[in-house]
């Protein structure tokens, strides 16, 4: 029961971490170079060095740190990532936690993610970090509602709020043709989550790294591999949600599923390298004025698609 | 052993370097940008090299004592063109481009791999704001109000929001002069609200920026307008190289400096051009704000002035660009879109001034009205103009302030220091 339970579950979250986070910075690395950074050095190695000089390097302080939610919140960020990886099943019976209320979880997950990233920012006590974290409380306010239509919407044909029956309430046909807005919206959630690329507000280099701008070593590297988890986390549950989780023909389930979650990690790291910044007040503007209203349309379109069914 | 061994491991890591600039040290930042191995960071923690490039001013020496101290343990220092300061020991000085990679790579790896000592720190390690030990937080006020708690003014509301009337607690702080975002050199007391900029003050000008020597041989003798043409687009380019790492295009901004760094009358905007565009770079970045007045667009002069709806042109005086059928490209709204787009659009028109001066093998006529990238130069160099950032910057949100401070050329202009005076 101990293995089972506690142990197994636990062992496939951390190798999902490590692998998925591992595989993020690579891929990143080689979507830079595609995209014009200079080529040198192996991509492969090139993670594992960076994270080893980060190991050797001090950690340093500020001048008056919150210093207990300073250390905490990259290993926070990191928690919320390995719940949301928790909760995403690899086939009908391999999951590391099968919660009936796993999709409320992950909501929860990506409110947290506000206050943890706040955290980070405010409590180093320096300027950059604290407009960092002011910038990602306007942006995680207003992805949180779009997030929340989006995955009440996959629930409805489900008709339950467990990720294990979302992916199997879509064997007909997968949510990503079903709600064809819910995809594009949620990818749009996962960027501002995240805060990658386009998104980036929180820690961007009008901020010289923002909310991560004062922190060296061993935490720096805590946050950089929670951002990059999160990122797998992301891709694990749109993969669950809108592309049929393990569903697929001739490969087994969780093949599928590692297919599935690249791709997805594949498009947000595209979006990463090729779209700019975007400007904070656009970006809230664009949230609140157009995507909340297409996400409650992609609602009423999942509520009306499920009655129909 | 298992520490040797990451450590080792860790010396094949790319040297992470933040470039503290000095006066004419962007060359090395433009060099350092393309090279293999080596990380740009924009924040003194996330280096393991400091790299003081270009002479440093000794006004500025007390900032950059403050950078050198926020380096996180192992670092090293090198100093490229520039005097070490003498109560330094084991310092390194660089004065050739060429070896400056290789030398930073190398400090980075013999500093994890133990043969090389961190560098010590210079400034003693006490708050530098005293603790007041008055109030509830030691501020030094009553309460939770009032006093300035590790010299930082307590976040209060004292004006009146510029914005939507929804007012917020005011920051202020100084930012620069080695801050990446700014041009090398500048300072500036800033008072935020959020993130919306209440007020801006330069205290230090940006250092003058270093022009072509051929713009000082126009004025001289004629010198060949494909050259004179040349050497504006890729003073323009290295610029768009600054404003697009800022947005967040790290890959375009590296395509525009291989593109001034390969120049030639053959060189071809249109694939850079493509990519913004494609990128949503002026649709989607910070560039709303930052408008010019006539007047101030006139003061500053260049393609500033042009982006504004000025034809001021320098150039439609001479009569080799006449031949060469120059007209002045402008653009109308004035802000930062207008002016990057004007920037590209002057970087095309030198191009194919370019090509064009090349097969008519035409040269400059006027010696006494020189056009440089900066501006027009009649009596005397393009000047500082930076403290008409003062006015422009309230009420702009932090994102639009620093894209209008890169789109705006204001640093004065001065000769290379490499070049004797004539």
């Amino acid at each position: 029961m101990i293995v089972d339970q506690l142990i197994l579950p636990l062992l496939m979250v951390l190798v999902t971490l490590s692998v998925g986070a591992y595989i993020v910075a690579v891929l990143d690395r080689l979507m830079a170079g595609a995209f014009g950074a200079p080529r040198g050095g192996n991509v492969w190695l090139a993670p594992l060095t960076r994270g080893a000089w980060l190991l050797t390097q001090h950690a340093n302080a500020t001048e008056a740190p919150d210093w207990r939610a300073w250390r905490l919140a990259p290993a926070l960020y990191l928690a919320l990532a390995a719940i949301g990886l928790a909760v995403m099943p690899w086939s009908a019976s391999l999951v590391a936690t099968d919660l009936v209320t796993s999709v409320v979880l992950w909501g929860s997950v990506e409110a947290l993610a506000t206050v943890v990233i706040f955290l980070h920012g405010w409590s180093a006590n320096a300027l950059l970090t604290l407009i960092g974290g002011y910038r990602y409380v306007a942006l995680g306010l207003s992805y949180i509602l779009i997030s929340m239509f989006v995955l009440i919407g996959v629930a409805l044909p489900a008709e339950s709020l467990q990720f294990t029956q979302v992916v199997a309430s879509q064997e007909g046909l997968w949510n990503v043709l079903r709600q064809p807005l819910g995809l594009p919206l949620f990818l749009i959630v996962g960027l501002g989550m995240t805060f990658w690329g386009p998104l980036d507000l929180a820690d961007s280099t009008d901020l010289a790294g923002g909310t991560a701008s004062e922190v060296s070593g061993p935490p720096r590297l805590v946050w950089d591999i929670a951002r990059a988890a999160m990122l797998v986390a992301f891709s694990g549950v749109a993969t669950t949600a809108f592309l049929g989780g393990w569903l697929g023909p001739w490969l087994p389930g969780p093949l599928w599923v590692i297919v599935k979650m690249l791709a997805v990690l594949s498009v947000l790291l595209l979006l990463g390298r090729w779209l700019p910044r975007l400007a904070p007040e656009r970006c809230v503007t664009l949230m609140w004025v157009v995507l909340l209203p297409l996400s409650f349309l992609a609602l009423v379109w999942a509520g009306a698609v499920a009655l129909w069914e | 052993m298992a520490v040797n061994w990451l450590r080792k491991f860790a010396s094949r890591s790319a040297a992470t370097v933040f470039p503290v600039l000095g006066r004419q040290g962007e060359a090395a930042l433009h060099r350092l940008a393309l090279t293999p191995g080596i990380e740009l960071v924009d924040s003194p923690r996330h280096a393991s090299v400091l790299l003081v490039a270009g002479e440093i001013p000794a006004d500025r020496f007390e900032p950059l004592r403050r950078v050198h101290d926020q380096l996180p343990h192992p670092f090293a220092v090198l100093w490229f063109r520039s005097e070490p300061w003498p109560h330094l020991e084991d310092v390194t000085r660089i004065d050739a481009l060429d070896a400056l990679p290789e030398a930073l790579i190398a400090a980075h790896r013999e500093l994890l791999l133990g043969r090389r000592d961190s560098a010590s720190r210079i400034l003693p390690d006490e708050p530098p704001n005293p603790w007041e030990g008055l109030g509830d937080f030691g501020q030094g006020g009553e309460g939770m109000m009032g006093g300035v708690p590790y010299g930082r003014p307590m976040a209060m509301n004292m004006m009146d929001d510029v914005r939507d009337g929804l007012t917020l607690d005011s920051l202020s702080f100084r930012l620069g002069p080695f801050y990446p975002g700014l041009p090398p050199g500048m300072a500036a007391e800033i008072t935020l609200q959020g993130d919306l900029v209440q007020m801006w003050s330069t205290q230090l000008a940006p250092y003058p920026r270093a022009l072509d020597p051929v713009f000082f041989a126009a004025r001289e003798r004629p010198v060949p307008i494909a050259e004179l043409e040349l050497a504006r687009a890729h003073h323009h380019l290295r610029r768009l190289f600054s404003a697009l790492r800022l947005a967040g295009l790290e890959g375009a901004s590296l395509s525009a400096l291989r593109l001034a760094r390969e120049l030639s009358p053959g060189s071809r905007l249109d694939g850079l051009r493509r990519r913004l565009v494609r990128s949503g770079f002026f649709r989607l970045s910070s560039l709303a704000g930052g408008a010019l007045e006539a007047e101030q667009a006139r003061q500053l002069g260049g393609p500033a002035a042009r982006a504004a709806g000025l034809d001021d042109d320098l150039r439609s005086q001479d009569d080799g660009y006449r031949r060469l059928g120059f007209a002045p490209v402008t653009q109308s709204a004035g802000d930062t879109r207008a002016r990057w787009q004007q920037l590209l659009a002057e970087i095309e028109q030198s191009l194919q001034l370019a090509r064009r001066a090349e097969r008519d093998k035409a040269c400059t006529e006027r010696m006494d009205s020189i056009e440089t990238p900066r501006g027009p130069w009649l009596e005397q160099l393009p000047q500082d103009g930076s403290s008409l950032l003062d006015e422009l910057m309230p009420g702009l949100e932090w994102g639009d302030a620093l894209a209008t401070v890169a789109s705006l050329d204001v640093a004065a202009a001065e000769r290379s220091l490499g070049e004797a005076p004539a």
